[in-house]
């Protein structure tokens, strides 16, 4: 089929002003937010912008009929590549999708279409009292359906989970265009396998997520956030590992690194107490005011015996939002310090967290890298800023070597090579590593049982 | 690759490509495809000076649809100057297509004669009493500008119920107005009311500038920009104090430090003048301005970009409104009204619908006047006022205070 003739097609199901195939366009839906060079643009042939699941039913049959591949796409936002067209064909935004269909008070769930951003959609359930815990460090801008086709993480996940922890259910539309439901509103259900989870993480190779449903639970009424200086990460990671242990679950405990910390500090022309190599950012909530100083008060004494520094409680809003103001600075902090920042997602066991800062910082010295660290000490989950000028060959090829050693280091610790960013285009050399053989063709089984044609989303993963 | 792409390159090698932009810029609200945010035109750029896209007329079309009102760039965790970057590119696009089109190039020879200028402003200032302003296109002028309108929008004072406010001694600084195009041509009665408030303060001149040049960087004419930067330094080599009492005009000038800073002829002379440029909302507050009094009148303030974003003026003119009157700040208060320099003539529709949005932050105040300090965003803010049915006028903040 020529090009023309899909644009017009494909102009029949959508609508003119839908279908965007103009070569400005075109190059505008070739990226996403990975570090995946911009040129060469790997463009779509045109971009079909669908306003309901009927529509992109419609637009799978015809791309099915054809061969045509399909990459689906929300803000592209993503890290890894996952919703660059990386064969051509049709780029499938969902971003028109933006309804929040029921917000279901009695069994406390949200229906929602893919194209809602997280943020808004965490609101509207607030304003109910409902809390969506799941807050990806994008959820400003970024949509649920793709927080879902990625399984997104986030600050709350050491106490709340994961998105996977909250997808009830699923309306996909297959590759063929078939209306496919997964799940529903009862909470325990196990007939059949567990579509739902399949279709969660799946990265838009196994279908398009045209509806999602999702759980909630009641909205913490006190909140509270504390700000922990060590002298150095191993300290702050004890004081992680040891909270837990005694049974005290923040619902986010944020780490830096002395890099981390330090420019972040330069940024926000903030005073650091001499000797400070290492922050942890705390958030705790509850019923009152009273619970929230109980666990401030536990987490102190676990904190002095891990030589904190210093210890701040904020005591209003305006000093909760400071010091949260400091972890969600850190990037455009870190970012400030080279000219290019490769930032990786990766994820281990928690008790292997101080172990892999270490090799990370062996990685480093041996490279000659900076590379500072922060993360998510509470579930395992870090992201290492490699500092570079990729406009230096030599420089740029180190950086490549280094970026393979951390996942190497992930991997030798019982980690993951990834937490929340998925696999995409740029953790594909790793996954055998990650999977083992067996691993990685069962995962191939199931694609090619939904995906025979291999037109969603291919170049993906694998 | 040229050296502008090379600039503007480097300008935007901070977009990791992470979307924030995309909820804040005003084109993207009200037309949501990648080319119309900061995200995109950034990799259009980075496109452009990688290869990996050929300047065409779909190029330019994507790069000259940008406000250059710098919400991107607030909003944005790496604070990437788009708009700085775009202006680069369109002197490139400019440069390679052997000059700008048709219609800038008219603006901008316009603009760039002292004599046009002035013979447009009497030549508006006639139809404006003989009611003959919408016989003008409605590209240059917009065609709500009639007299009858502009009598109703822009009386002054004299429309609050009040007198012109009597002056209070200021500083003996040798101040001089600077009087941008905007102000010249379509709103006289304001750039009258900004003389009488200078004057009030203490001796004011008012030298026969030319225009600022902003027009012409941001479409691709730099050279003729930096001559009239020059013209515009000596003219005000005399003065301490230059005052404007246009955002945009203040904006330009203030950086004009910038472009000379690699000229050894100029560098001194351009940073001693950009050093003493104020918009006039500063210069009133720092001399210490008292409205003679207080009325009953609501206000709201528009912010312009090229003041608030622009010079980080936004504390000022709430003072000074909330010295003359009722204040109360509308929702996205100093998001762009779709002005933009000739961006309402260019792209009329896109123009319309962010200024919908606008006017309704605006009624749900209810303000009887919106209240700005830049003729482009006047010339807007005026259109909504009009289409609003009489519930709220527009004026400039020199009318009102």
């Amino acid at each position: 089929m020529s090009v023309t003739t899909l644009s017009d097609e494909l102009r029949l199901i959508v609508g003119r002003d839908h279908v965007l195939d103009g070569e400005v366009d075109r190059f505008g839906y070739s990226y996403d937010s990975s570090f995946l060079p911009l040129v060469p643009a790997p463009r779509p042939d045109v971009v079909v912008r669908p306003r309901t699941a009927e529509e992109v039913s419609r637009v799978m049959a015809l791309a099915f009929a054809g061969g045509i591949p399909v990459t689906p796409r929300g803000a592209a936002s993503g890290r890894t590549g996952g919703s660059v067209p990386l064969h051509g064909g049709i780029s499938l935004a969902l971003d028109r999708m933006t309804d929040i269909l029921e917000v279901d008070e009695g069994n406390m769930m949200v229906t929602a279409e893919p194209g809602v951003r997280t943020m808004d959609l965490h609101d509207a359930c607030a304003a109910r009292g409902l809390f969506y815990p799941p807050d990806p460090a994008s959820w400003k801008f970024s949509t649920i359906g793709g927080n879902v086709a990625e399984n997104a993480g986030g600050m709350r996940a050491v106490k709340y989970g994961v998105t996977r922890d909250y997808v009830m259910g699923l309306q996909v539309v297959l590759a063929d265009g078939t209306l496919l439901e997964t799940g529903g509103k009862a909470i325990k259900n196990v007939t059949g396998y567990d579509l739902t989870g399949l279709f969660t993480g799946s990265e838009g190779t196994l279908g398009v997520i045209t509806r999602v449903l999702l759980r909630l639970i009641p909205l913490p009424k006190a909140r509270g956030v504390l700000r922990l200086l060590f002298a150095d990460m191993d300290a702050g990671c004890a004081l992680v590992h040891r909270m837990l242990k005694a049974g005290i679950v923040p619902s986010a405990a944020e780490i830096m690194d002395d890099v981390s910390l330090q420019a972040v500090a330069r940024h926000r022309r903030m005073a650091l107490p001499a000797g400070a190599g290492c922050c942890v950012i705390i958030e705790v909530d509850g019923e009152d005011a009273a619970e929230l100083e109980a666990q401030c008060g536990r987490i102190r004494g676990v904190a002095e015996a891990c030589g904190c520094l210093e210890f701040k409680v904020a005591q209003d809003k305006a000093e909760s939002d400071e010091l949260w103001a400091v972890r969600r600075g850190l990037s455009q902090a870190v970012a400030a310090l080279a000219p290019n920042r490769l930032g990786e997602d990766i994820s281990v066991p928690r008790d292997a967290f101080p172990e892999v800062v270490r090799r990370i910082g062996a990685i480093a010295k041996r490279f000659d890298l900076l590379i500072p660290v922060f993360g998510h000490a509470g579930d395992g989950n870090l992201h290492p800023s490699v500092l570079c000028d990729m406009a230096d060959p030599a420089q740029a090829e180190r950086v490549h070597r280094a970026v393979d050693a951390i996942f190497e280091a992930a991997l030798a610790v019982g980690g993951t090579l990834s937490g929340e960013h998925g696999i995409g285009i740029t953790k594909r050399p790793y996954l055998a590593q990650a999977l083992g053989e067996a691993g990685v063709r069962t995962l191939q089984a199931v694609k090619a049982g939904l995906d025979p044609k291999g037109i969603l989303n291919p170049g993906k993963i694998w | 690759m040229s050296g502008l792409l090379e600039e503007a390159k480097a300008l935007v090698a901070g977009c990791d490509r992470c979307g924030t932009c995309l909820t804040v810029c005003p084109l993207f609200k009200v037309r949501d495809v990648e080319r119309s945010s900061a995200r995109g035109k950034n990799a259009l750029a980075r496109g452009l000076a990688e290869g990996g896209l050929e300047p065409g007329p779909e190029v330019r079309g994507a790069v000259e649809f940008c406000l250059l009102c710098r919400a991107c760039t607030d909003a944005c965790p790496n604070k990437v100057p788009t708009d700085e970057a775009m202006v680069r590119v369109r002197q490139h696009l400019t440069d390679r297509a052997g000059g700008p089109t048709v219609t800038y190039r008219l603006v901008g020879a316009a603009l760039r004669s002292r004599a046009a200028v002035g013979l447009g402003a009497l030549a508006l200032g006639a139809l404006r009493r003989l009611g003959l302003l919408r016989l003008l296109p409605s590209a240059l002028v917009p065609k709500e500008f009639p007299r009858k309108a502009f009598l109703a929008a822009f009386a002054g004072p004299a429309a609050l119920g009040g007198e012109a406010p009597a002056a209070t001694p200021g500083a003996h600084a040798r101040v001089a107005y600077f009087q941008g195009c905007g102000m010249k041509l379509m709103f006289p009665d304001a750039a009258e009311a900004t003389l009488k408030l200078l004057g009030g303060l203490g001796e004011v001149s008012a030298p026969d500038n030319p225009c600022c040049g902003l027009p012409h960087l941001a479409h691709g004419m730099k050279g003729t920009f930096l001559e009239l930067a020059r013209e515009n330094i000596a003219l005000f080599e005399e003065a301490d104090v230059v005052v404007t009492d246009c955002a945009s005009c203040g904006g330009a000038l203030k950086h004009l430090a910038d472009h000379f800073k690699d000229d050894g002829a100029w560098r001194d002379r351009a940073a001693a003048f950009s050093a003493k440029v104020l918009d006039l909302t500063e210069f009133l507050v720092r001399a210490g301005y008292r409205s003679p009094s207080r009325g009953e009148r609501t206000f709201t303030f528009h912010d312009p970009c090229h003041l608030a974003r622009g010079q980080g003026i936004r504390r000022q003119p709430r003072q000074l409104l909330e010295a003359a009157g009722r204040f109360v700040d509308m929702r996205e208060a100093d998001t762009c009204c779709g002005g933009a320099g000739t961006f309402h003539m260019d792209h009329p529709g896109t123009a319309a619908r962010i200024l919908a949005r606008k006017a309704s932050s605006i009624e749900a105040t209810g303000a009887e006047v919106v209240v700005t300090a830049c003729p482009g965003c006047l010339i807007q803010l005026t259109r909504a006022a009009e289409a609003s049915g009489g519930r709220f006028k527009a004026m400039h903040i020199s009318q009102v205070i």
